[in-house]
């Protein structure tokens, strides 16, 4: 071709710089900076609450979205506000992830605290997801540590916007 | 190599995706919440879907009606715009209806269902940051709103004094300072990757059916690229990824490879940018023209680096 240069290679003469990753992980903050994050210098106090059967269908009815642990890691802020930190579970990512309310209700801010994704049958494995409760940025885990940027990842935040629906739901029938 | 070990990275779901920024420096966690914040913004102004975004006030606006617009809306636009004519109408943000009529987005309250034959050229860019539309049409900048949040972040990034950093939506991503290695995924195993290299200042983007499919009724897969020539959700199992200056470009582009390759194989080149393709027969490439190497075969991406990986 004139204009450009087109090449075509069978799949047999695929790069050698194909690699294969079982797994992927990133860890960005722990509880404790995340709470730094989203309420700088402001006094945090737990304030775990179980949610009785009856809270959690009407969270459920509210939120649209299962519940799927009636545990909530939760904590008071002084000026009113909530700190929560929950998990979400999709095919192939497990996302732990902070939501702090404004003492409204509203939301004040989300992060992400670690993300895995995996394409065996690990995911939905609570033993495989329990490895990483209380990882984070200064304690990473030797897995891919150089495979940090992906591109063609059009991985949906969907499940963390169903996560944070439930997280105000649970706002309305537990916490106001 | 790998990325700085001082490096601070954060993520948030935001774009409909999770957008992760990584900076280096005193101020980098200051600079990654400033550029969290343009995000948002670029994100508000818009997004199909909110209501006050600038994208609904357009769509929802009575036919030549001028509205005044933020000028990071206008430049998106104006982008747009340039990349339609030179595209020949194939890169087009008119398709809202042709996305809203197959499912993919939801149809705007109160706005006028499009005319048929709304492209590009019934937007008109008037001075001041003012637009209108000389006919009913719905404007979605999905297609290239998210390179541009890269790009507005990436130099939020540098105005707050980070030299080295990485801004990746989704994956639509942009390096600068230390270098840093980039893979693309192969689009129908998630799992296995390539190594497209290490690069700096430059953008990535790729677009791929496998992640965002959709079943048809009878069993093909669609996804929310919409053929303009067509009318038609595009049916796939391909990965396009565009290395270009800018995340914007990028982004854009890699419709322009996967709609009409032969077309792209002529603009890349005015924009700096190359292409791979990857699908189940293998990999391709799309670089600059060999006599037009002198212009300047651009240096995150060399002739010897896409040789080597095709």
């Amino acid at each position: 071709m004139r204009t450009a240069q087109w090449t075509w290679l069978p799949a047999a003469c695929l790069p050698v710089a194909v690699i294969s990753i079982p797994a992927y992980a990133a860890t960005y903050l722990t509880v404790e900076q995340a709470q730094q994050a989203i309420f700088p210098g402001e006094k945090l106090a737990p304030a775990n609450i179980t949610l009785t059967n009856e809270q959690a269908r009407e969270i459920e009815r509210r939120s649209d979205a299962n519940v799927r642990r009636k545990d909530i890691k939760l904590w008071k802020v002084a000026n009113g506000g909530y700190f929560i930190v929950d998990e979400v579970v999709g095919k192939h990512e497990f996302i732990t992830y902070a939501v702090g309310l404004n003492a409204d209700g509203t939301v004040k801010q989300i992060e992400i605290l670690t993300y895995r994704e995996s394409y065996g049958y690990e995911v939905r494995n609570a033993d495989w997801r329990a490895q990483f409760v209380g990882k984070n940025a200064a304690a990473p885990l030797k897995l891919n540590k150089d495979i940090k940027n992906i591109s063609g990842a059009t991985l949906s935040c969907r499940h963390i916007a169903d996560g944070v629906k439930r997280i105000l739901a649970t706002y309305e029938v537990a916490l106001k | 190599m790998k990325s700085p070990s001082n490096e601070i990275r954060r993520a948030r779901p935001l774009l409909g995706t999770l957008v992760e920024i990584g900076a280096v420096g005193e101020n980098a966690t200051a600079a990654i919440e400033a550029a969290f914040r343009e995000i948002e913004i670029i994100h508000r102004l818009m997004s199909f879907h909110e209501t006050d975004s600038d994208v609904s006030r357009l769509n929802r606006a009575p036919p030549a009606t001028q509205l005044e617009v933020d000028p990071r809306t206008y430049e998106v636009l104006s982008w747009a715009r340039r990349i339609s004519i030179l595209s020949h109408g194939t890169f087009d943000i008119t398709v809202g209806g042709k996305l809203v009529a197959a499912g993919f987005l939801p149809k705007p309250e109160d706005a006028e269902w499009p005319s048929q034959e709304a492209s590009f050229h019934d937007l008109s860019l008037l001075s001041d940051n003012r637009v209108l539309l000389n006919r009913p049409a719905w404007i979605d900048l999905g297609g290239i709103a998210k390179g541009y949040a890269v790009d507005r972040a990436a130099a939020t990034l540098k105005r707050n004094g980070v030299d080295s950093g990485m801004v990746n939506a989704g994956g639509d991503l942009y390096v600068f300072g230390v270098p840093q290695p980039i893979h693309i995924r192969h689009p129908e195993d998630a799992s296995r990757l390539f190594s497209l290299g290490i690069l700096t200042d430059a953008a990535v983007a790729s677009s791929s059916g496998c992640f965002t499919e959709r079943r048809d009724d009878d069993g093909g897969v669609a996804d929310p690229l919409i053929d303009p020539r067509r009318n038609t959700p595009m049916r796939w199992q391909q990965s396009i990824t565009v290395v270009a200056p800018h995340c914007l470009v990028a982004d854009a582009l890699t419709k322009v490879v996967r709609l009409a390759p032969r077309r792209a194989a002529k603009i890349l080149p005015q924009f700096g940018a190359q292409a791979i393709i990857i699908d189940r027969r293998g990999v391709r490439g799309i670089a600059p023209p060999a006599r037009r190497r002198s212009c300047g075969t651009p240096p995150w991406l060399t002739r010897a680096r896409m040789q080597e990986m095709i």
